[in-house]
């Protein structure tokens, strides 16, 4: 099954800290958000693997924008 | 077209673009205005809403809200200028305003760039070449390293020599980023690689140098206006202590820490590294003062400074209108002995963010008041009703400063102002700033850089 990373504020993507193919644990950043120059870290709901990276740095976010795509 | 002034033989600007947004569009405006100079303001697809768009005589859309795209996008700013027949370019502050590739591209253009010299800008963008420049004109320094540390061993060596804690900081950092505090030797390479990969990533540059931790620091810093003559003039020091993250929230002049000794010497190590350098325009020399008393030099902001109308309010000097006299090629107005610093002026930062959490929120402005400016009352802002607060750019909403003739009576009045404002859409840190303005070791002057990371508590401590 697939699940979505979220962006959980609205800002740019500051950087995704995974790679395609990775390990991801429950609760572990994948993602940093830069929301008004302040960094916000993206954790992972869900254990998986990273089967897709949907954004690059400063690609624009609103809440809710999948970041990245986890199969689990 | 005007041809880059390097002798100093005098233009007239007569119509200059703002490479900028928020609230120091209008301020440059504002100026532009009373001189009669043409403006014309550039916004990003985020920034329709902006106030300012109708105060200027032009406004162009320049792309997308990512910067890189818009507000960062030299090929384009440039552009813009030249189709508007701007023929001058005022880079305001953070955004490409320190940036020496634009302002190498603005003169290039032919056009007249409101700053020191693209070459100047390129050298000072290295914190360890300014701390050389320091270093050789007898301005202390912040204990460290001179030149940028060669590798991990330099930092394990430094540290067993001198003890912790110590600073690692980037050559090329700025904004508060890239700067990491080490406290023992076993977490020096993790930190080290973090600081490379920040600075690589961030400023194109891993370069790091090494800074001793001063103890109780205060920030002080002195704004300065300096010709293509050689005359340099400091407008008084700016206390700015009072910071959240590395930035700065409450700023004050004078400061009440700093004696008129000490601002003789600061002047002084002021005008010997502007001379130096070789500088034109209006500048800052940022410094620390140690709880011993000691003044060190920090770095130079070679560009207008967000706490600008301290200094304004404090000299009655326009700071933007010196910047365009100086970029037109005339020699400054005044000399150091026709300034006078009177009585007292304060700026609260409003910044939209949780006051207690500082985590950043943006949103839509649903209803707002803010009191009318008067001659002790200054509001600088971009704000409007139902306007919206984008999340992609810094998060300062407005700056209130206020001036009387002692300390006392300017904090009552920012406390006033603070209290009769009203933004409701998001939330801001004026309740950060009130509690800092109530507070008894605030108003007494026994505070430092550290004073809201220890936690606000009203009259007690």
């Amino acid at each position: 099954m697939e699940k979505s990373v979220n962006a959980i504020m609205p800002g740019l993507t500051a950087r995704v800290v995974v790679n395609v193919g990775d390990r991801v644990e429950k609760g572990q950043e994948v993602a940093v958000i830069n929301c008004m120059k302040t960094e916000i870290p993206v954790n992972s709901e869900e254990a998986g693997v990273v089967k897709q990276v949907l954004v690059k740095e400063w690609d624009e976010l609103q809440v809710g924008d999948p970041m990245v795509i986890l199969e689990i | 077209m005007l041809q880059p002034l390097n002798d100093g033989s005098g233009v007239m600007i007569k119509k200059v673009l703002i490479a900028n947004r928020g609230e120091i569009v209008g301020r440059i405006i504002r100026t532009c205005k009373r001189r009669g100079v043409a403006s014309v303001v550039v916004y990003s697809e985020a920034d329709r809403d902006a106030g300012y768009l109708e105060e200027a005589d032009e406004a162009v859309l320049i792309g997308p809200a990512n910067p890189l795209k818009s507000y960062l996008n030299i090929e384009k700013l440039v552009e813009v200028a030249l189709q508007t027949g701007a023929d001058a370019v005022h880079p305001g502050y953070g955004f490409l305003s320190e940036r020496g590739a634009f302002a190498e591209a603005v003169v290039h253009a032919g056009l007249v760039w409101i700053g020191p010299a693209p070459e100047l800008l390129r050298i000072i963008s290295s914190k360890c070449t300014c701390r050389q420049m320091a270093d050789q004109v007898g301005v202390p320094v912040v204990p460290g390293t001179l030149k940028p540390v060669a590798g991990v061993g330099d930092v394990v060596e430094f540290g067993r020599a001198h003890g912790f804690p110590l600073f690692l900081k980037l050559d090329k950092g700025g904004g508060g980023k890239g700067i990491a505090r080490i406290t023992r030797a076993r977490d020096i390479e993790k930190i080290y690689r973090q600081a490379c990969s920040i600075g690589s990533a961030a400023f194109g540059s891993d370069a790091c140098y090494i800074e001793h931790v001063v103890p109780r620091p205060r920030h002080i810093e002195v704004q300065f206006v300096a010709d293509r003559f050689g005359h340099c003039v400091c407008l008084g020091e700016r206390e700015c202590s009072i910071q959240r993250r590395n930035q700065k929230i409450i700023e004050e002049a004078p400061s009440l820490i700093v004696t008129p000794a000490d601002r003789e010497k600061l002047f002084d190590w002021t005008r010997r590294l502007v001379l130096r350098m070789g500088y034109h325009g209006a500048g800052t020399i940022e410094g620390l003062r140690s709880e011993e008393g000691d003044y060190y030099f920090m770095e130079i902001n070679a560009r207008l400074q967000v706490e600008h109308p301290v200094t304004e309010f404090l000299t009655g000097i326009d700071l933007v209108a010196c910047q365009l006299d100086i970029a037109e090629g005339k020699p400054l107005a005044f000399s150091q002995q026709d300034v006078s610093l009177r009585g007292h002026a304060i700026e609260a930062r409003v910044y939209a963010e949780d006051p207690d959490t500082y985590i950043p929120s943006p949103g839509t402005i649903h209803a707002l008041y803010l009191p009318e400016d008067n001659t002790q009352l200054r509001i600088d802002h971009a704000l409007r009703a139902n306007a919206v607060v984008p999340p992609y750019y810094d998060p300062l909403l407005a700056k209130v400063i206020t001036w009387a003739d002692g300390r006392d009576a300017a904090v009552d009045k920012l406390i006033e102002a603070l209290e009769a404002i009203r933004i409701e859409g998001v939330k801001t840190t004026i309740p950060t700033c009130l509690k800092t303005l109530r507070n008894t070791l605030f108003r007494t002057g026994d505070f430092d850089t550290s004073f809201l990371d220890n936690g606000v508590t009203p009259g007690v401590h």
